[in-house]
């Protein structure tokens, strides 16, 4: 616990001094819990999600960093490996993969990359994988864009 | 036609994979979020002429009811199985379900399907437009009517089991089993080996016979990825704490400010790798007396029993094991692509830090040579030499430069304190006589 607690701790200091590296993610750990953290990042360009942003929540296990943070997509999001209804993520460091030498703020990175480079064949959407599996890309993209547009974009008046 | 506009969407027919001389083809809804020209609309055999003004809107909410409904049964969408009567989908070689709005939907081919729609109520059975009247003609066949069963209620209950359950099963397993074998077990006397395949293979038996001339006890280590590094870690912390070698101990404390270089200039952030280097420095000192944080041997066992003091550090000896193969990636790399097909990079990602990865070769070769401490493992296994003796092999792992005048032929003047007995697939600690 108090490990954990440390260790979160540098990751937030380290997240105040990258604030301007990274201008795609935006991460913020909750007032009162330093368990509790949520972020913005950015839709990949060239991806069905550009333009978008989407919330993400992490909710930092006490064995953290032996254990991977959980983390969701709050923002609906159309995409193989994201669970349509929970937001639930799968993604290999998320579980067995995880190490360490991760961070919240890599972690971000990685679903970034994830964004853009769907997995199908480990869909959790299996619409989305269907339609990648398929070879349906104007469908998966015309999906995708859609809800995108829907939920992780500014309504326009 | 009119140019599409934002926000309508297409019923189509991707020329490009209709499957020749069938009927069948991939079917598509598509979103049109930019406009398209007029030729790529008609390309697409847009079918929409005049009901395509409305907007997605209205659709939307019922989309992804069935969305989140569906679970692609064989490969399939089944979406407008719930009954919506506005859905998609395309299949390769599959007619299906297709519709939007005022389409209502349909089966493009078969009468004979309409039973298996749930809800007559919703799903209205209409013809397409003419124009998405497949070119072909229209043949039924049974393989469509399969195609397109209706999923059981079954998948609806799959659909709320996440990764989350069962990563909370997987991890109720392995407690359970964690209470059998603690981490670091008791030393007990080889014999107990021995009992253990009394009515196993006979080679086995024969070479513990062989052990026993050598060896005079084991102890056991908790066999869940990380034997070979908790094994590590006891060995080596008990030997300081008997013998007391401080020289051996300035020493490995030089290599482990090594290996913090290392992982410094591999990129890695301190504070992801620092306070695993940390608790290890502390438990070295601690195993040397005379200081007031000086712990027994008795302390040592129960904190290499702890979860967080053993979990801490095997990842320190993980964040060593793969700096160390990352900054001589050249020399380990032939190694690792005998052993997968994952470059070295993904190899110290996917097989060396994370907790729970198994040791092989090449892990027990970089921590070696990083902390320079020789390992010797001795293999039981069911091998037997041609001459028909039984002899029970080991290898030193003796750390490269730690006898730089004669590396090749000098291995015999090193003799590890460290002997650990490999059985396929796990690790524990032989202690010689």
């Amino acid at each position: 616990m108090q490990a954990s607690r440390a260790r979160l701790f540098k990751e937030y200091k380290e997240v105040q001094r990258e604030k301007v590296a990274d201008p795609d993610i935006q991460l913020v750990c909750d007032d009162s819990n330093i368990f509790k953290w949520t972020a913005l990042i950015k839709g990949p360009s060239e991806t069905p999600f550009e333009g978008g942003v989407f919330q993400l929540a992490f909710a930092v296990p006490e064995q953290y960093p032996l254990q991977p943070p959980q983390v969701r997509f709050l923002t609906k999001i159309f995409h193989p490996n994201v669970h349509f209804k929970t937001g639930e993520i799968c993604l290999d460091i998320l579980k067995n993969a995880w190490s360490p030498a991760w961070t919240l703020q890599s972690v971000c990175r990685a679903i970034i990359a994830l964004m853009a480079h769907p997995e199908p064949d480990s869909p959790l959407n299996c619409d989305s994988g269907n339609l990648l599996r398929s070879g349906d890309l104007r469908g998966y993209y015309s999906m995708a864009r859609m809800y995108t547009k829907l939920a992780a974009m500014p309504k326009k008046g | 036609m009119d140019h599409a506009q934002l926000g309508e969407h297409f019923l189509f027919l991707d020329p490009s994979q209709n499957v020749a001389g069938t009927r069948c083809g991939r079917w598509s809804v598509a979103v049109i979020f930019q406009p398209l020209s007029s030729e790529e609309v008609a390309r697409h055999r847009c079918c929409a002429a005049g009901k395509s003004k409305r907007r997605c809107a209205p659709i939307l909410g019922s989309l992804e009811r069935g969305l989140g409904k569906s679970q692609g049964v064989n490969g399939f969408l089944h979406s407008h199985q719930t009954g919506l009567r506005n859905f998609l989908m395309s299949q390769k070689g599959r007619d299906y379900v297709l519709g939007i709005c005022d389409f209502s939907l349909e089966w493009r081919v078969s009468h004979s399907t309409s039973n298996s729609i749930p809800d007559p109520v919703t799903t209205r059975r209409c013809s397409l437009p003419k124009t998405m009247q497949n070119q072909d003609g229209v043949q039924v066949d049974g393989e469509v009517e399969s195609a397109t069963s209706v999923p059981t209620p079954e998948f609806d209950e799959w659909a709320n089991f996440g990764d989350q359950d069962i990563m909370q099963q997987h991890s109720a397993i392995r407690a359970e089993e964690a209470e059998k074998i603690p981490f670091l077990g008791d030393k007990e006397p080889l014999s107990s080996l021995a009992a253990e395949y009394q009515s196993g293979s006979a080679i086995l038996l024969e070479k513990i016979k062989v052990l026993g001339e050598q060896y005079a006890a084991i102890r056991r280590t908790r066999g869940d990825g990380n034997c070979f590094f908790r094994s590590f870690m006891f060995s080596y912390l008990e030997h300081i704490l008997e013998s007391q070698d401080q020289s051996e101990v300035d020493r490995i404390k030089a290599n482990v400010e090594q290996c913090r270089k290392t992982l410094q200039s591999l990129g890695y952030a301190d504070f992801t790798f620092e306070d695993f280097f940390a608790l290890f420095l502390e438990q070295l000192d601690s195993v040397l007396q005379g200081n007031e944080a000086s712990i027994s041997h008795d302390e040592l066992i129960l904190r290499s029993r702890d979860q967080s003091v053993s979990d801490y550090v095997v990842m320190f000896f993980r964040f060593v094991t793969s700096g160390e193969i990352r900054k001589r990636a050249e020399f380990f790399e032939p190694f690792i692509l005998g052993l997968t097909n994952a470059t070295v990079e993904q190899f110290c990602k996917s097989s060396v830090e994370p907790m729970g990865e198994e040791s092989d070769h090449v892990h027990i070769t970089a921590l070696s040579d990083a902390l320079g401490v020789p390992i010797r493992v001795v293999y039981l296994d069911r091998s037997s030499c041609d001459t028909g003796g039984v002899s029970v092999n080991h290898h030193d792992f003796v750390p490269a430069g730690s006898d730089l005048p004669n590396a090749s032929g000098g291995s015999e003047k090193v003799s590890p304190f460290i002997t650990l007995l490999y059985r396929p697939g796990h690790y524990d600690i032989l202690y010689p006589k």
